[in-house]
């Protein structure tokens, strides 16, 4: 060996263990979605590893990347949550706790928590929203958008059906809008169509995908198969 | 007043035998001293009035500042021992932006209020490692005006009460200072739900120059509101003087 | 002043190298196997702690009770699953010295764990070790498998298996227990173990066809002696390069 020390396997505190997320806001709803599995290089530790979760009524919150960092993520936002409506008396709104998440992420600038996180639910208008995040914090509020290892996949399609780029004839929607205009129906059936294709490409999505829906009514999920391959 | 008063009265962290921290009471005393301010509560906003007491004609009466912004949303008006307010007030002020930082959120007058409360408390030692950052109470007592905006319509104005003992009350309409207890007897009477903050104006006007001692003029008051449009602002002169002028 | 000669660490001798106090597993155990079946949690490993491609030590035991219905299986440093147990046990002796009437169940005992790699990963001093943890609730009756490693992935599943078994018997485990949990009997439970392990001793040359077995249930726990598999390796004979 050429040095005499640092050797073999230095410690990496990061691994990605993959996924994908996606979400679409409506007029008045939110659609979140992930797939279920969790692999660890070319191994799938498990089939059904839910990695969105539900924070309140109004707001649902993804996370892919390394497991164990998105898991602390959305505990300490949790926690963060509880504390707060202890301390104000009230629920956090999404856009809080949007601007929550990012100054979290930021204070570990240089530790980061290797995640990548979508945050979505309704504004205090009843709107749908989604935050956009890096793993370090910097965040922006989109129409609809795709994270995690089918990201490149899933991104494209989305701006082409959900916001009518690179198509004849229909008005574009900005990237910089906060809402689409789709059905929630329509959204549901991109959603899906998204992590089909998603699946027969990436190694890293497959076998379950699982669905919150945000409306004012609150938040629905639903569990529908992927390929297992 | 206090017949029982013995060497209970000198530490801040000793109960008399009647359970009575005097040090605290004293200092709620203290406010009884200082002049008159003035808060009413409208639907359509919060009105705080105060007194200034220009004590000699070279006095500039500008300097005198009784009326102190929170935030765009949020101010406090006080009476007391007002030097101890700037402690109060840059909490305060922190606190709100650190609220707005991290959540992207205007502060709820309620929050602010419990945390200037919260810091009224930490006079004597510093307990649990905690710095002690006072040796005695404060000697103020402020009203802090907000409105809030994420609150079903009509709710959003907010008027609180803090004190020395660290205690915070809602009201309708206070009055503290020397002359609170005339000017609280004379809104209690005066005041009724569904008042316009114009109205708020006069009559906190028309209470501050029945318990005032000087002639009651634009420039020995001072007078702001906090409203949803407008949020926290204080009256300039021109607009004090035609309040004044209409009295 | 007389000159003073430091003996610097070797990392701070030269600025270029990093500090490596932990980046390496020393002794160690292979894969651990865990599944479900009907009476509740299944898991299997091998007696063996190798020093590198050393057999250096030859009756270690990597399954270990936690209280009535909790058993953790441990592959990776055995020095770092020797410290884990110490915590462990101590954990355990203080919340039975509390005498509330609560007793740690297994998913408590995962959660602290995951807590304990998680906060060690993030020091940048791992534990390295991946756990199979598994149990049955004294109540409920209801299963537990779950999954943590040096860097504080979790996951719960029907079929676990650590290292080399991930990539060996993990496959066959799924193959065996997938959609049978509730009816698989402990016999055949056994045999799915047996055969995977045996797989691994042909095929993992960190193993050993000496291995230990625990089953838990919700009548307890039992946690058999060390047995060897049988193997065949006559089949060797006919192959280049393998025996003769």
């Amino acid at each position: 060996m050429a040095t005499s020390s640092a050797k073999e396997a230095s410690f990496s505190p990061y691994e990605d263990n993959g996924g994908t997320n996606l979400a679409i806001a409506g007029q008045d709803y939110c659609v979140i979605a992930s797939d279920t599995r969790q692999s660890r290089g070319y191994n799938i530790n498990t089939r059904f590893a839910p990695k969105t979760f539900k924070l309140s009524d109004k707001t649902v919150l993804s996370t892919a990347g390394c497991q164990p960092d998105g898991n602390m993520v959305v505990t300490r936002i949790k926690q963060h949550m509880e504390s707060y409506k202890h301390a104000h008396n009230k629920e956090m709104s999404t856009p809080a706790v949007g601007q929550l998440l990012s100054t979290m992420l930021y204070m570990k600038r240089f530790f980061p928590y290797y995640s990548f996180n979508i945050l979505g639910g309704l504004d205090k208008e009843g709107k749908g929203c989604i935050y956009s995040y890096d793993a370090i914090g910097s965040a922006e509020r989109v129409p609809c958008l795709a994270s995690g290892s089918a990201a490149a996949l899933v991104q494209p399609f989305l701006d082409n059906q959900v916001r009518n780029c690179n198509q004849v004839g229909k008005p574009r929607i900005m990237a910089a809008s906060p809402v689409s205009h789709l059905s929630l129906d329509q959204a549901i059936k991109i959603t899906k169509d998204a992590f089909t294709s998603a699946t027969e490409r990436d190694i890293y999505t497959g076998d379950n995908l699982q669905i919150f829906i945000v409306t004012r009514d609150g938040v629905e999920e639903q569990v529908h198969p992927l390929k297992r391959d | 007043m206090f017949l029982t008063r013995s060497e209970y009265d000198r530490g801040v962290n000793t109960f008399s035998p009647e359970g009575r921290l005097f040090q605290v009471e004293y200092a709620i005393e203290a406010i009884k001293l200082g002049s008159t301010a003035i808060g009413i509560r409208t639907s359509q906003g919060v009105l705080l009035a105060v007194e200034k007491r220009v004590t000699s004609s070279l006095l500039e009466a500008d300097s005198i500042e009784k009326i102190l912004e929170i935030d765009s949303h949020l101010g406090c008006a006080m009476s007391g021992l007002t030097a101890d307010s700037r402690t109060m007030v840059d909490h305060a002020r922190v606190e709100a932006q650190n609220h707005h930082f991290t959540y992207d959120e205007k502060i709820s007058t309620k929050s602010v209020t419990q945390a200037v409360c919260d810091l009224a408390l930490r006079f004597g030692e510093g307990a649990q490692g905690e710095k002690s950052i006072m040796s005695r109470p404060f000697g103020v007592a402020l009203l802090i005006a907000g409105f809030d905006d994420d609150v079903k319509e009509g709710d959003g104005a907010q008027l609180y009460h803090t004190d020395p003992s660290g205690t915070f009350v809602s009201y309708k309409a206070k009055a503290i200072g020397a002359g609170s207890e005339g000017a609280q007897t004379e809104l209690e009477q005066e005041y009724y739900d569904g008042m316009s903050l114009q109205e708020a104006e006069t009559l906190a006007l028309k209470v501050l120059k029945q318990v005032m001692e000087e002639k009651l003029s634009a420039t020995n008051i001072q007078v702001a509101s906090v409203t949803s449009e407008q949020g926290f602002q204080v009256y300039s002169k021109e607009k004090l003087q035609t309040i004044v002028d209409a009295l | 002043m007389a000159s003073i000669k430091l003996k610097l660490p070797q990392a701070a001798q030269n600025a270029q190298e990093p500090i490596t106090h932990s980046d390496g597993p020393i002794v160690t155990g292979t894969s651990v196997l865990g599944i479900k079946y009907k009476d509740g949690i299944m898991v299997a490993a091998d007696c063996l702690a190798s020093y590198g491609s050393l057999a250096r030590f030859r009756d270690v035991n990597r399954l270990q009770a936690f209280g009535e219905r909790t058993i953790i299986g441990a592959s990776g440093d055995i020095g770092d699953f020797q410290y884990v147990q110490d915590e462990l046990e101590k954990l355990m002796i203080k919340d039975f010295c509390l005498a509330d009437g609560h007793e740690l169940a297994t998913p408590h005992v995962y959660s602290y764990l995951h807590r304990l790699l998680y906060s060690r990963r993030s020091e940048m001093k791992p534990l390295w070790n991946s756990y199979v943890v598994g149990g049955v609730h004294s109540s409920s009756s209801q299963r537990f498998l779950g999954y943590v490693d040096l860097l504080g992935t979790t996951y719960q599943s029907s079929t676990i298996a650590t290292g080399f078994g991930a990539h060996l018997a993990q496959p066959l485990l799924r193959k065996a227990v997938e959609g049978r949990e509730d009816t698989l009997t402990e016999e055949e439970a056994v045999k799915i173990l047996d055969d995977c392990m045996r797989v691994l001793f042909y095929r993992d040359a960190r193993s050993l066809n000496r291995i230990r077995r625990a089953k838990v249930t919700k009548d307890g726990m039992e946690v058999t002696d060390p047995y060897s598999l049988e193997t065949e390796w006559a089949f060797a004979e006919h192959i280049v390069g393998y025996g003769a």
